[in-house]
């Protein structure tokens, strides 16, 4: 699904050059969750992005389901990013001014489908999130539980292959974020990809894959015992690394 | 692609800016058509054919103080020797001078007084053979004056019993048919209508019926008279700089003065209605200056206000073409609703300006023309910060301030 070789992200300025990402290499298969952990100002936002499509990378490759997007222009990767990702974002990112039928409608206008499919999809992704009832409501008038299951309306309603979400639980309380957390959970079982961006270790824990993200690069497990399974947990590994 | 009902529905949950925007653009247009079309009736009356050659012909006043000169004599040899000089076409003693806003009027009868009939207004001029030749104009109809006919006197006594008039007189006060050999009356004296000669302008421009000129062959010879000098192509200046000290010449005791070219006299009776213009112009200008400013600002302000929308519309697959659509659509959505209330307060503003000032009523054309140009000026004022959206990096999205 993802494969990236050899990525750098160098941010330029007149004073400093900053290295974001440095020779990172990532594959993620077909139907895997994955958690990505990591300090602040290491480099996961800048994965997510790269990944993502939102800002493109220094050098090396990036695939994304066969596709090579170092050689996309700017409409190819806005087509790209309608089609096969969709986002969930940790502020949540409604539009204000639509309401949440509308706010779901946005990325399927953008990839041109017809009105009635439109109307069948988002009523099915506004009831699977629970709030098929509210379809008219305006963001504000919902609490951010509410609000960020809609944005999971938004980017299921594409029907992407790969699922990015950022922080996705990170202006929410426990019991919402579990909530949301159960969704994404079964969209996973239901064969969607998802990587999520998270500084929450208990959240990183529930997910089958973790990686970490320190100094722009994937933190070498070979430093610890054994090759990273299946259950550990990024906290796990931040714990023996503060051993080592 | 269009995203027309959530945009109107965006527009109407947060309405003010917009709001105020569409008054802006209405009140404007309303304004600016009303005011183009003021300023093309002005156009018009300030660019009126005047029949004559402005440029060739001038006009001089003398006033004699000296009672024992015979002024009839005097003003014949005036004439003799302002022919004479080189680059001299022709030149005519006259009462008062065309386009210079003072002159005589009076209206002419088909029947005399006390009798009651049909009357039409006309400018005269009080003059002789050489007028039509000095001026340039154009005989449609009939013959000039014989020199035997033109009345020379200081006094009313004797007065002369033709005159030529202008088409557009005679159309007016004959309609059905030719005016020429018809006897008209001023007053109890009866005229012949021995000529008609084609459009020329009175001393009034403004006048309701400017063209309405009636000419008299009668040299009144009184203490102040005046001149009409018409010239050869580009001699005029070199003319109007020495006749002063030629004709005082043979006459020392009385003053030239108000040597001036017709062009000159148009130019100032027409000063007011040339300023008045140009500060309908000004006013124009700064209006829709102020109104493309106000759109391109809020244009700016709802981009800056919306930067994460947008950088969430280009995550979710928006291409930069979108981006730009979708404010240059919503800038027309108000602009148009604008203009369209605009129009009709253009008429209702042209009905009152109408009633109020006696304009003549507002012609739809200049509404309309008024509106396309304003809608073109609102897109081209929204293009700019509409390409700067297009401009805001899909990675705002992730952003969290």
């Amino acid at each position: 699904m993802i494969k990236m070789n050899n990525i750098n992200k160098v941010y330029q300025t007149e004073m400093v050059q900053t290295h974001a990402l440095r020779d990172f290499n990532l594959e993620v298969e077909q139907g895997e969750f994955i958690a990505v952990t990591g300090p602040s100002g290491s480099g996961k936002t800048t994965f997510l992005n790269i990944a993502g499509m939102l800002e493109p990378f220094s050098s090396g490759t990036y695939e994304l389901d066969g596709i090579d997007v170092g050689k996309l222009n700017d409409n190819q990767r806005a087509d790209l990013r309608n089609q096969k990702i969709g986002f969930i974002f940790q502020g949540f990112n409604l539009i204000p001014d639509l309401n949440l039928y509308e706010n779901v409608e946005v990325p399927l206008r953008y990839r041109g489908i017809k009105s009635a499919e439109r109307r069948k999809r988002i009523e099915r992704c506004l009831e699977l999130v629970g709030l098929g009832a509210r379809a008219k409501h305006l963001p504000q008038q919902l609490s951010g539980g509410q609000q960020q299951r809609v944005a999971i309306a938004r980017a299921l309603a594409g029907e992407p292959r790969f699922l990015l979400a950022d922080e996705p639980t990170g202006n929410l309380d426990s019991l919402m974020a579990r909530q949301v957390m159960e969704i994404l959970e079964e969209i996973n079982r239901e064969g969607a990809t998802i990587v999520m961006v998270t500084h929450d270790p208990e959240l990183a824990r529930r997910a089958p894959r973790n990686i970490q993200v320190v100094d722009g690069q994937l933190a070498d497990f070979s430093l610890y015992q054994g090759a990273p399974n299946k259950e550990q947990t990024a906290g796990d590994i931040a714990a023996r690394a503060a051993e080592a | 692609m269009l995203e027309l009902k959530p945009m109107i529905n965006a527009l109407l949950r947060s309405k003010i800016g917009a709001v105020l925007l569409l008054i802006q653009v209405a009140i404007t247009l309303a304004i600016v058509s009303n005011a183009a079309f003021m300023i093309s009736d002005r156009l018009t009356y300030l660019n009126q054919e005047t029949g004559y050659d402005e440029e060739a012909i001038f006009s001089l006043s003398v006033s004699t103080f000296d009672p024992s000169i015979n002024l009839v004599q005097q003003y014949a040899q005036d004439e003799r020797d302002l022919r004479a000089i080189d680059g001299v076409i022709d030149a005519a003693m006259t009462n008062w001078m065309p386009l210079s806003g003072s002159g005589s009027s009076s209206s002419m009868h088909l029947v005399p007084n006390p009798e009651i009939g049909t009357g039409v207004r006309a400018a005269y001029f009080t003059t002789n053979e050489h007028m039509l030749n000095t001026l340039g104009a154009k005989l449609i109809e009939g013959r000039n004056f014989y020199p035997e006919e033109v009345v020379h006197a200081d006094n009313y006594d004797k007065l002369p019993n033709t005159t030529i008039v202008t088409k557009d007189f005679a159309e007016e006060l004959y309609p059905d048919g030719s005016a020429l050999g018809k006897v008209l009356y001023q007053g109890e004296d009866a005229v012949e209508i021995i000529g008609i000669i084609d459009t020329i302008k009175g001393p009034w421009l403004n006048d309701s019926r400017p063209a309405n000129v009636v000419i008299f062959p009668f040299n009144l010879s009184q203490p102040r008279a005046g001149f009409l000098v018409r010239t050869e192509p580009g001699k005029r200046a070199q003319v109007m700089a020495k006749v002063e000290e030629l004709l005082l010449k043979s006459e020392s005791r009385r003053v030239f003065y108000g040597i001036e070219g017709l062009d000159e006299s148009k130019a100032s009776y027409l000063a007011r209605d040339t300023l008045v213009m140009r500060m309908l112009v000004v006013l124009i200008v700064v209006l829709v200056l102020v109104t493309a400013l106000g759109i391109f600002g809020l244009t700016l302000f709802n981009i800056s206000k919306r930067t994460k929308q947008i950088g969430t519309r280009r995550a979710l697959g928006a291409r930069k073409s979108a981006i730009v659509r979708y404010f240059l659509i919503e800038n027309f959505l108000v602009a148009g609703l604008g203009l369209l209330i605009g129009a009709a307060l253009a008429v209702l503003l042209g009905q009152q300006l109408m009633k109020v000032f006696s304009l003549p009523s507002l012609s739809f054309t200049f509404v309309l023309a008024s509106a396309v140009f304003m809608l073109i000026m609102s897109l081209v004022a929204a293009w700019g910060p509409a390409l700067r959206a297009a401009k805001v990096a899909p990675s705002i999205a992730t952003r969290s301030i």
